[in-house]
């Protein structure tokens, strides 16, 4: 028994440390019990009260993968071709075009980056020739080397991607999806996942359009305050809100798909809102900004109320009540109270004064006396012109910049400003400034991004999948656990002790490392189930083997593990090794499988080695009890 | 309960055998690829995949036709047995068609309820691949494979010496190139996909960690064995090794074999080709380590001139 401390110590440590990780994963399941026994009101009411919990649950609990529950799973690309095409914009000719068709070619069959390949094609057809001929920007001048230009175009490569993953998650965010994953992958593809959608085509057609930039008038305060008036009493009566089509007027047929998407998200929830009049319904969820502070908003909203905010709003009497042409968006920066976030709702007129393309560059700076974060921007001739008339025309007044129907800022024009060289002042930090930049920027240089990889699974697939899989595992371990016991008796028993540990392992090492359990996943660990016993097996041989030359009960476990020791070891490093190479190689749910095979080889070999012998040590020494290993 | 304890085969002497079993199934694996081929998967080949959930049972065959004018393209129609609540009955539809998916999407829905009234046509599954998309995943899986094998080798190399990688690394192809010629040779008469995919690749890579683990345990015994009994020819010491280990390696190979069976009846349709492949691999990995790791290595011995040599440790 000496020594053994430590080893008892390391499993109760091991074993607390999957429980820590596996709690948010049974409060999970438990809640979705409670809230799949409520009705649609009480659930509402719940998950308002409770949204941090529920929000810190989900974030904690086992992630499933999107084959067990349903969702889209999108690789998108950037079109970096097309970047490069529009970067050397006018100054492109036939050589160019040339050069830029055999880069791209090459790219694909090398596998290399394009922007690599086109410096390198671009070279070889004139090892004299200068890349600077088609390139122009504040950092590359006529002299510029071919090497300055080349970072050059890895930094706008890098930046594209950047604008492209702000725009998306823009769009994405108006799912209404709980989780939604966005990340890079490699150097030109954005992978998209979004669980539990059941409208891929809407998906699609709202990932795919380029990013629409647009700065727009906002609505006059003193207007906006007298129909926030009016929309507040219209709620405070509380007339069941009439559906009545004809009230629909061909604007609103018209207005924007993402508008009436996010509209519609949960009609449900508002519809159960109006029914309990507790207060105002529309105060219930709008939380006013005192007068003078910010004229040109209509209040905040918490982002668990947005939802039934929109619901609100869309009602078609209240979208009357609003000043002309106005429509009222969310602010793409909210503010942060106490853990929860509140978006401020914005009047914003819905004509496009000017568009995104006016814009040629944007840089974030500081202003040399005050040292204050700030924007600069750059405009073409035209967009100058129109701008120069705007803002004269406006002085006093905001102007938002309104990217994809979110805006992100909403300057004060100080007066008016011809030449086309604008700065965006007073912003709180240098984030916001980078922030805006980008925004600017996926106006001006719009990246196509093309969706090169699709797996939608529905919902319903992914209950059947999730059921797959627990029954494979459910039966995958009876069949072994019964196996060992009649095969091995009492070190059979020990052994499916191991057994279960060990998927308590597994499943607290997934969670703890945040990864995601696929159907192929779950296929790893019933095959570790079935691989896991092998440590035992092995074991349990050698003890037999002992046994037969006559050595003591106690002599023949000592033997026993000591001398499968290598065999063990070597067996599984291989496989591991096996398994991280398909991890790095493999997406999505192959790398669920890998991992899992991975973590199942390590909780296999603690709970098989140490965990066993335990157990052995215990009963032999310290009970003096006689072991039967069959 | 004891299996196959104290065996004393002359699996050593009777290796030839294994050698005839080997080249037969290594000939007809090759026939196979050779002739019939290999299909490829839409991973790998780019493509459309949608399963179409429908409220009456639709022939494949009719479907096929129908769609044929459709898409203008024949696409492949098979039956799909996962479907979702209220029985409805599904089908697989795969075609290498390019272009928006939505609209491909549309047109399979459309030319489905148009051919076949009142059927009702859904899509619960949808995967779609882009062709340079494809390229790079069946780069990466090229990758990964002889990755692997590489790593393989290296390890077993550097753990015993390079006769015993060699084996464990032959075994390993053996191992690889039957299973891909018995996918290549039933392709087309069995009820599920044998199509090769990322996930049988990822079946392959596991069948290489699987056959190893069993080879290793036999080169471990043989390690020892050597050490232990210096004066006995090593074809002796080996047979001895393989014998005492093979009652290990046949009640892993059953354990494993148990559970990958239960997945391939309970998996569901989406592992089906996968535990497929693990199903052969397992019984194939098995037999290689005994008739093909062990059988390299002794050959390799009595090749060198020295028959008896200490391995190292």
């Amino acid at each position: 028994m000496q020594g053994n401390g430590f080893k008892v110590g390391a499993v109760i440590f091991f074993l607390a440390l999957s429980a820590w990780y596996l709690f948010p994963s049974f409060r999970g399941l438990s809640l979705n019990n409670r809230l799949g026994g409520m009705s649609q009101e009480e659930r509402v009411d719940y998950e308002r009260d409770n949204f941090s919990t529920i929000e810190s649950i989900k974030e904690k609990s086992l992630n499933l993968g999107l084959d067990l529950q349903g969702g889209m799973h999108i690789t998108m690309e950037v079109g970096l071709r097309e970047l490069i095409s529009e970067l050397a914009s006018e100054r492109r000719d036939e050589a160019f075009d040339e050069v830029l068709a055999a880069a791209d070619a090459r790219s694909e069959a090398e596998n290399i980056s394009l922007i690599d390949a086109f410096v390198d094609e671009f070279e070889n057809r004139d090892p004299d020739a200068s890349l600077s001929r088609y390139f122009r920007s504040e950092e590359i001048t006529r002299r510029s080397s071919n090497s300055e230009v080349t970072q050059y175009l890895q930094v706008q490569g890098a930046d594209a991607i950047e604008r492209a993953m702000q725009v998306i998650r823009n769009r994405v965010d108006r799912f209404g999806v709980t989780e939604p994953s966005i990340q890079t992958q490699g150097s030109r593809r954005i992978v998209v996942e979004l669980p539990g959608i059941d409208d891929p085509e809407r998906v699609r057609a709202l990932l795919k359009g380029t990013a629409r930039l647009g700065f727009h008038l906002m609505a006059d305060p003193g207007e906006l305050n007298s129909s926030l008036q009016r929309i507040i009493s219209y709620y405070e009566v509380d007339i069941a809100p009439p559906a009545d089509s004809l009230d629909v007027g061909e604007e609103e047929i018209n207005e924007e798909a993402e508008s009436d998407t996010s509209f519609d998200v949960s009609q449900l929830l508002a519809e159960t809102d109006d029914l309990d009049d507790a207060g105002n319904a529309l105060l219930d969820v709008l939380i006013l900004i005192p007068s003078g502070q910010n004229p040109v908003a209509f209040g905040e909203v918490a982002a668990q109320d947005t939802a039934a905010f929109n619901a609100l709003i869309a009602d078609p009497e209240v979208q009357a009540m609003l000043p002309r042409d106005i429509e009222l968006r969310y602010d793409a920066n909210p503010s942060s109270v106490s853990g929860s976030e509140y978006f401020p709702v914005l009047a914003v007129n819905r004509n496009i004064e000017l568009t995104g393309e006016a814009i040629t560059d944007a840089r974030a700076d500081f202003d040399p006396q005050t040292n204050q974060p700030l924007v600069d921007m750059e405009m073409n001739s035209e967009g100058a012109r129109i701008w120069s008339r705007l803002t004269g025309a406006n002085v006093g007044k905001n102007v938002a910049i309104v990217l994809d129907g979110v805006v992100y800022s909403y300057p004060t024009v100080i007066g008016q400003i011809s030449g086309g060289r604008s700065q965006i002042t007073g912003l709180a930090s240098q984030e916001e400034s980078e922030d805006i930049v980008t925004v600017l920027k996926s106006g001006a240089l719009p990246a196509p991004v093309e969706i090169v990889e699709e797996r939608t699974v529905g919902p319903s697939l992914g209950v059947v999948a999730r059921k797959a899989g627990f029954t494979s595992l459910m039966v995958g371990l009876t069949i072994v656990v019964l196996f060992m016991i009649v095969y091995y008796r009492a070190g059979g028993m020990v052994a499916d002790m191991a057994l279960i540990i060990n998927i308590i392992f597994i499943m607290g090492i997934l969670a703890g490392f945040n990864a995601t359990l696929t159907l192929p996943g779950i296929a790893g660990i019933v095959l570790t189930i079935g691989m896991a016993v092998d440590a035992n097996v092995l074991i349990f041989e050698r003890i037999r083997e002992e046994q037969s030359t006559g050595k003591t009960l106690k002599a023949s476990i000592d033997g026993g593990y000591s001398k499968a020791l290598s065999a063990i070891i070597d067996a599984n490093i291989t496989t591991f090794f096996v398994g991280l190479i398909l991890y790095s190689f493999g997406v999505g749910p192959i790398q669920g499988f890998a991992v899992t095979l991975m973590a199942g080889i390590l909780a296999s070999l603690f709970s098989a080695i140490v965990f066993t012998r335990i157990i052995f040590d215990y009963a032999v020494i310290g009970r003096r009890m006689s072991v039967n290993f069959g | 309960m004891r299996i196959f304890e104290n065996t004393d085969f002359n699996l050593v002497g009777s290796r030839r055998r294994g050698y005839i079993l080997s080249g037969i199934l290594i000939l007809l694996s090759l026939g196979a690829i050779v002739t019939r081929g290999l299909e490829l998967g839409i991973d790998f080949r780019g493509g459309m995949e949608f399963v179409v959930e429908s409220s009456q049972v639709l022939d494949a065959t009719a479907v096929r036709t129908a769609l044929t004018s459709v898409l203008e393209t024949s696409p492949e129609v098979k039956t799909y047995s996962d479907v979702g609540a209220g029985g409805r009955d599904a089908l697989l539809i795969r075609t290498p068609s390019e272009g928006e998916t939505t609209e491909i999407q549309t047109m399979v829905v459309q030319g489905i309820s148009d051919a076949f009234p009142g059927s009702d046509p859904q899509v619960i599954k949808t995967d779609v691949v882009g062709p340079r998309f494809a390229e790079d995943l069946k780069r990466g899986s090229l990758y990964a494979v002889l990755g692997s094998l590489l790593v393989i080798f290296l390890y077993v190399m550097l753990r015993f010496e390079w006769r015993f990688g060699l084996g464990a690394v032959a075994a390993l192809f053996h191992d690889v190139l039957i299973t891909l010629g018995i996918f290549s040779l039933l392709q087309g008469f069995l009820p599920f996909s044998l199509q090769i995919d990322q996930a049988i690749i990822a079946a392959f890579l596991t069948i290489v960690g699987y056959s190893l683990n069993d080879t290793v345990v036999i080169f471990d015994r043989i390690r020892e064995y050597t050490n232990l009994f210096k004066t006995e020819p090593y074809k002796i010491v080996v047979n001895r090794s393989v014998n005492t280990t093979l009652s290990r390696t046949v009640i892993t190979s059953g354990t494993t074999l148990l559970v990958v069976t239960t997945l391939f009846i309970f998996g569901g349709e989406v592992l089906r080709g996968f535990t497929f492949a693990l199903i052969i691999g397992v019984i194939i990995g098995t037999y290689s380590s005994v008739f093909v790791a062990t059988p390299v290595v002794v050959e390799l011995y009595s090749r060198s001139g020295s028959a008896r040599r200490a391995v190292r440790r």
